[in-house]
């Protein structure tokens, strides 16, 4: 669905996106960062607003420098995280101006906009000037605009911005609801970790322009965590545990349990080292982090 | 709580509608139509075309009613029906007040979009700048040529439909008229075009239209003045706008074709080029 091979975008002679190489399949796709780490750029690229300075692309099988990036758009849906609201329009007359926009005829785009706007739940109140909404309704209709021509694929930007919990859970279901329902992939972009491990199942990390993690959320945890509990039979001697440093960084160590940072991605080197040292290893547990220190790590200077 | 529904319909087959240039065009029309602003020049530009029938019907008495040859001889001195009279169909009253009009209502054609942020969510459908300028360029343009075409065919009909081809507008006036109307509405089209994408939110747009307008006199009076030569003075924009009927009629005007011309060129391409480079799609901020 999404493919970039040594993406390079540039402003100017500031490289904003640095070889960005990868792979996703259709799902929900995390995409996660601090701010300044590449997201906007990276979803601008996507849209077709930037032409990349090098590299490769291709968005649902449609090369990003080609031709038809402009009828590309007619497949995707764009929520952005900003305010992108007509003030002085009601919900249905903009979501069905976006529908128009996104090549449905007049008649298509109003029946759809009043399907879409029930499907997020705004009802009677779609026909009032969005300034009165609250933040939770203003999200929605960003949201309806999104999908009201059923794209394959929505780019959602903190999509739970603003929301207090009740809004937050509601627009998550949403999410989901539009992956299971309507079978549109989704990319969302957010900095709030809860949020993205809650729906999605893929997961990009971008830093500085780089990708520094992406994969399954399943894969990507075991591959960045290498994070262990360890017990021995017998307490390590002073110089055993001044060498416990040559398996990874000893983050903390409480009544002869170490929990380490393994040096090495395979646990096995934890048995060597203590075979080698003649003490018996008696509990190696693997630390189930959260997004959050998946996050940390990935990002963490090498 | 909102009722959510169970799912939505299935997807509608796109690739339908109308050009995205003449969606936008029809969504800004709707939304300036909502205006009281709308209503307030509605009256003002009513009111100078019925003066400007009037005028017209007593004129036709005048030529028509012998007794009525006395007062004819008097007013001759003011109401004459030559290319001046002409020209005056798109009086510099009238052309001032649409200037008025244009920035305000112009003025928030592009800054409302950068103020609502709306622009980076357009280009994130199919649409060009091409289509999203086309469009704007459509309405600011469209607006004062819309404006204009009563004050030349009414009166033109009227004229014809009251005296004939000897009435006291000329026949032929439309051919003279139009191109002239097509060149003022193309200018005010492209300086709010230009005023609109400088400015953050439609007052601003508003003030920066005045003050291009406003701008651009005082430059050209301050050329005239120190070139001592009155062509300088086709910088300005409310000479040029007051200019091109009188050019086209064959009127002597103190510029002459070629400043005008060039005058008009300049501001053609200054601020239509202005307004390109502000709207790219990299600008658009996400």
């Amino acid at each position: 669905m999404l493919a970039f091979e040594e993406l390079e975008v540039r402003y100017g002679p500031v490289v904003a996106l640095r070889g960005v190489t990868l792979k996703l399949e259709p799902g929900i796709i995390g995409l996660l960062g601090p701010n300044g780490s590449g997201k906007s750029t990276l979803l601008k690229t996507l849209l077709g607003l930037l032409r990349p300075a090098g590299g490769r692309g291709e968005v649902l099988d449609v090369p990003l420098a080609g031709a038809d990036a402009a009828q590309l758009r007619s497949r995707i849906g764009y929520m952005p995280e900003y305010d992108a609201l007509i003030e002085d329009a009601s919900a249905y007359e903009q979501v069905a101006f976006w529908g128009e926009l996104s090549g449905l005829s007049a008649r298509q785009a109003r029946d759809r906009a009043h399907e879409v706007l029930y499907f997020v739940g705004l009802d009677e109140s779609r026909y009032r000037n969005v300034s009165g909404y609250s933040t939770g309704m203003r999200q929605r209709v960003k949201l309806a605009q999104a999908l009201v021509h059923s794209p394959e694929l929505v780019f959602l930007d903190e999509p739970t911005n603003g929301l207090d919990p009740e809004g937050r859970t509601r627009m998550l279901d949403l999410v989901l609801k539009v992956r299971a329902e309507l079978d549109t992939s989704v990319v969302l972009a957010s900095h709030l970790l809860l949020d993205v491990e809650r729906v999605a199942d893929q997961l990009v990390i971008l830093d500085k322009g780089e990708v520094k993690a992406s994969g399954s959320m399943a894969g990507l945890r075991k591959m960045l965590s290498r994070r262990f509990e360890l017990r021995f039979l017998d307490p390590l001697s002073a110089a055993q545990e001044a060498e416990l440093g040559q398996l990874g960084t000893v983050l903390e160590s409480r009544n002869g349990l170490y929990d380490l940072e393994l040096a090495d991605p395979d646990p096995v080197a934890a048995f060597r080292w203590a075979q080698a040292r003649r003490a018996t290893l008696v509990q190696l547990t693997p630390r189930h982090d959260r997004l959050d220190e998946v996050l940390i790590r990935a990002l963490r200077p090498a | 709580m909102p009722i959510y529904a169970p799912s939505l319909p299935p997807r509608p087959e796109p690739g339908q509608g109308l050009p995205p240039a003449l969606v936008i065009f029809r969504f800004d029309l709707r939304r300036v139509l909502r205006l009281k602003l709308g209503r307030f020049f509605g009256f003002v530009f009513l009111a100078i075309l019925l003066i400007l029938v009037a005028q017209l019907y007593v004129n036709h008495l005048m030529a028509s009613k012998a007794a009525l040859a006395d007062i004819r001889k008097a007013t001759e001195a003011f109401l004459p029906q030559g290319a001046r009279f002409q020209a005056g169909l798109l009086n510099p009253f009238m052309i001032t007040i649409l200037w008025l009009q244009v920035a305000l209502v112009g003025g928030g054609l592009v800054a409302r979009d950068t103020l609502y942020r709306i622009r980076p969510l357009l280009y994130a459908h199919p649409v060009t700048p091409l289509d999203y300028l086309g469009a704007k360029a459509l309405f600011a343009a469209g607006l004062p040529l819309a404006v204009m075409l009563p004050f030349i065919l009414l009166p033109w009909g009227l004229s014809l439909a009251i005296a004939g081809l000897h009435g006291p507008v000329w026949p032929t006036a439309p051919l003279y008229l139009l191109p002239a109307a097509i060149a003022i509405s193309a200018l005010m089209g492209a300086v709010t075009l230009g005023a609109s994408s400088l400015a953050s939110s439609p007052k601003a747009g508003f003030g920066w239209a005045l003050g291009i307008l406003l701008g651009s006199s005082a430059l050209g009076g301050v050329a005239s003045g120190a070139f001592s030569d009155a062509r300088w003075m086709a910088l300005g924009l409310g000479t040029l706008s007051k200019a091109w009927p009188r050019l086209i009629l064959g009127l002597q005007t103190e510029q002459g074709w070629i400043p005008v011309l060039l005058g008009t060129g300049f501001h053609l391409a200054l601020w239509l080029t202005i307004a390109v480079r502000r709207t790219r799609p990299s600008e658009a901020t996400i």
